[in-house]
């Protein structure tokens, strides 16, 4: 244990790296490496790296994302004829596909998405390893597993959005691996499922990311403010009067009438936190599956208002202006085949004769 | 160096503006921007122009409108004198060529006769080497088609009318042409694809919409490639809450509509079939014709020249599309059976009346 100055007043003490806790058994204890020290780190946080614990898990985990992370590059990169300059030009937008339509659940060539699903299966294997060695760390440390369950929530969100492709029934729905190809997925999605803003678990799930950010905001500034009186040392102050914590607690009460405890605060934002994700979740789940239009579910809920029409239009006349499905099976998507020229005069020569060459100056 | 009192001043109204520069959004000059509502209050259905490039597009494209040409004199009396006239003879000797002068300035520079024809013989489809000029074997047909469109099209460019100068803007080549590629297939919407619709018409999903995400990204492709052809966002023609509703959709959807459709008609009937006419350096890279989209004539304005209403200056380009009882899908061949009807003194077809108060819908 250091120091407990805050940020701006901390000393950076140099001395042996403190190993940690010693911890029984061979495995779950050891550590890598002697440990060091960073002066930059120690301007943020703890100026001692390491010594790091990796494991099994975390050595299978780091192979999976290395292996996800390669195929996902090396896809992208061919995609631009192995151009290295193009490559860098246009990461950006480059992406690596789900297999299209056609294909449904089948498994499909390499060319076609399977190098999508490859990589799809090691970088979720490489989270769930993760996940893995965040719950053992825990407790081997004999710490409660939070960590590893607030986790398992956004890992929930994750595979969400492959459980609900397999529900619809086509892997072509899956996230395409890219930067702004991730993000137009969103606005498709989207649009494709009636508007996801009427998907009250969208709504719940943004609920919580905003709260999440407010309490963030609320808890870190309450904290920063008393560590002038050492506010930071939370635990040890909640029992004594006149603390930190208690000048915290009594700021609360007397602006909102209510206030948290140095503990429950904690269990507020692990809350928040873990159902953005959750609510997420449970939305995407429900998209495609249960509800396919949510903004008709919307007004048929009393949830979306109606405006007055602009346009007035007859029935024939929307039945006209409707458009048409593109097909009735996902397969139909278009596919890329030259149609035959439209028939017209076979030659040239048949438009008009050539004339008779009398002489001609040039 | 210390700060004069009077400095103060000038910093507090720095401070001052930038706030309110902040408080405008990421435009430095926020008051350039025009904002126009386009729906029922508080559905934030916006069209956003920037002014002053709003401007220089002004100043670019109506500036340059060639002046009319001076309004057809006399004709010699009697039958007209032309050979191999294809196109274009149920008009007078005077606006004939009238409108052959106007037609070198829209297309290929004004007095370049030769970008079409056989000087020596005007007449001929080929130079007097034989080759075909193929310039001229594609103006016949697009001489029908400003027909066919001024004709038919009523309901998308109303009684503003085109010409050749409405996409060809002083150019050999129009802007937009588009070709087959991977690139362009969502384009193929105006050629032989349909079903640009994803969006389910009721809540629960059901066989009869299997429209996939991947189809939804085509779509939206083709809706931002509208949105940058005409220079306006979303809402334009949409209420974005529900992309697919006609009720809350501004009338402008309604005659977008007919556009599409209208493209569609010329690719397939025009644009495509002159396939074996061009040379091969004006095909695409799979062989296939030129075929127009959207910014084609509307080069980045919401109605093309800002809707300078040039066609009523030119009766050449209004009447009939089809000339001398020629079947339209073709370009005609020596020894056709000819319409004798047709071919006399007749005088110019005229421009539908009204057409000064021209307005954007029917």
């Amino acid at each position: 244990m250091l120091e407990y100055q805050n940020l701006f007043t901390r000393v950076q003490v140099r001395h042996a790296p403190d190993p940690g806790l010693a911890i029984p058994g061979t495995i779950a204890g050891a550590r890598y490496g002697k440990g060091t020290f960073s002066y930059l780190a120690g301007k943020i946080g703890d100026a001692q790296i390491g010594p790091l614990y990796l494991g099994g898990w975390g050595i299978a985990s780091l192979i999976c994302g290395f292996l996800a992370f390669e195929i996902i590059g090396l896809n992208m990169w061919a995609s631009v004829g192995w151009d290295p300059v193009e490559f860098v030009r246009r990461l950006p937008w480059l992406a690596l596909e789900p297999p299209p339509p056609e294909y449904g659940l089948r498994i499909p060539p390499l060319a076609h998405g399977g190098w999508y699903l490859m990589a799809g299966f090691f970088l979720t294997a490489s989270i769930i390893l993760w996940w893995i060695r965040v719950y053992t760390r825990a407790r081997a440390l004999k710490m409660g597993t939070h960590l590893a369950w607030a986790f398992a929530s956004a890992i929930f969100l994750y595979l969400s959005f492959f459980f609900q492709p397999l529900l619809v029934g086509s892997w072509s729905e899956m996230v395409p691996f890219g930067i702004f190809p991730h993000l137009d997925w969103t606005s498709a999605f989207s649009i494709r499922y009636g508007n996801l803003y009427y998907n009250p678990f969208h709504a719940l799930s943004i609920a919580f990311l905003y709260g999440s950010t407010l309490l963030f905001a609320m808890h870190a500034a309450t904290i920063l403010a008393t560590s002038r009186v050492g506010g930071e040392r939370e635990i040890e102050q909640i029992t004594d009067r006149g603390t930190a914590a208690e000048r915290s607690a009594l700021f609360w009460r007397w602006t909102m009438g209510f206030n948290a405890t140095m503990e429950s605060i904690h269990r507020w934002a692990w809350w928040f936190a873990v159902l953005v994700t959750f609510t997420g979740g449970i939305g995407i789940l429900l998209t495609g599956t249960v509800v396919d239009n949510w903004y008709l579910w919307a007004q048929k809920h009393g949830v979306a208002p109606n405006y007055p029409a602009q346009n007035v239009l007859t029935t024939e006349q929307l039945q006209e202006l409707r458009g048409r499905y593109q097909g009735a099976q996902p397969g139909d998507y278009p596919t890329y085949t030259m149609p035959a020229p439209a028939p017209m005069v076979p030659d040239t020569s048949m438009i008009a004769a050539p004339p008779p060459v009398d002489g001609g100056t040039q | 160096m210390n700060p004069s009192p009077n400095a103060r001043v000038p910093r507090r109204a720095l401070a001052v503006w930038s706030l309110l520069l902040a408080a405008g959004g990421c435009e430095f000059s926020s008051e350039e921007r025009a904002t126009t509502q386009r729906g029922y209050r508080g559905t934030a259905m916006e069209v956003t122009y920037d002014e002053r490039a709003q401007a220089e597009k002004y100043q670019q494209i109506v500036n340059n409108i060639p002046v009319p040409v001076p309004p057809a004199g006399m004709s010699p009396p009697g039958p007209l004198p032309w050979q191999n006239v294809q196109v274009l003879n149920d008009i007078s000797v005077a606006e004939f060529n009238r409108t052959m002068i106007a037609m070198s300035t829209w297309v290929a520079g004004t007095g370049n006769c030769a970008y079409c024809h056989n000087v020596l013989r005007p007449q001929d489809d080929t130079l007097p080497n034989g080759t075909p000029i193929y310039t001229k074997l594609v103006a016949r047909r697009m001489l029908q088609m400003t027909r066919h469109i001024n004709s038919q099209y009523a309901t998308h460019v109303a009684n503003t009318g085109v010409t050749c100068y409405t996409c060809h803007l002083g150019q050999p080549l129009p802007n937009g042409l588009w070709f087959y590629d991977k690139q362009t297939d969502y384009l193929r919407h105006y050629l032989d694809r349909d079903g640009a619709r994803v969006i389910s018409t009721a809540v629960e999903p059901s066989d009869a919409n299997r429209s996939s995400v991947k189809q939804t990204e085509w779509t939206y492709a083709l809706m931002i490639s509208q949105s940058k052809s005409l220079g306006v966002n979303c809402t334009y023609c949409h209420n974005t809450r529900i992309f697919a509703s006609w009720d809350e959709a501004p009338p402008q959807r309604v005659t977008a509509f007919h556009g599409i459709g209208m493209l569609r008609d010329l690719n397939t009937n025009f644009l495509a079939p002159l396939q074996p006419v061009y040379p091969a350096n004006r095909l695409g890279p799979m062989g296939d014709a030129p075929k127009a989209q959207c910014s084609t004539c509307h080069n980045g304005v919401y109605k093309p020249l800002f809707g300078a209403q040039m066609a009523k200056d030119y009766p050449a380009v209004w009447g009939r599309p089809e000339w001398a009882g020629m079947p339209f899908p073709g370009l005609g061949y020596p020894g056709m059976p000819v319409d004798s009807a047709a071919v006399t003194g007749v005088p110019a077809a005229l421009p539908p009346a009204n057409v000064s108060g021209g307005t954007n819908r029917p």
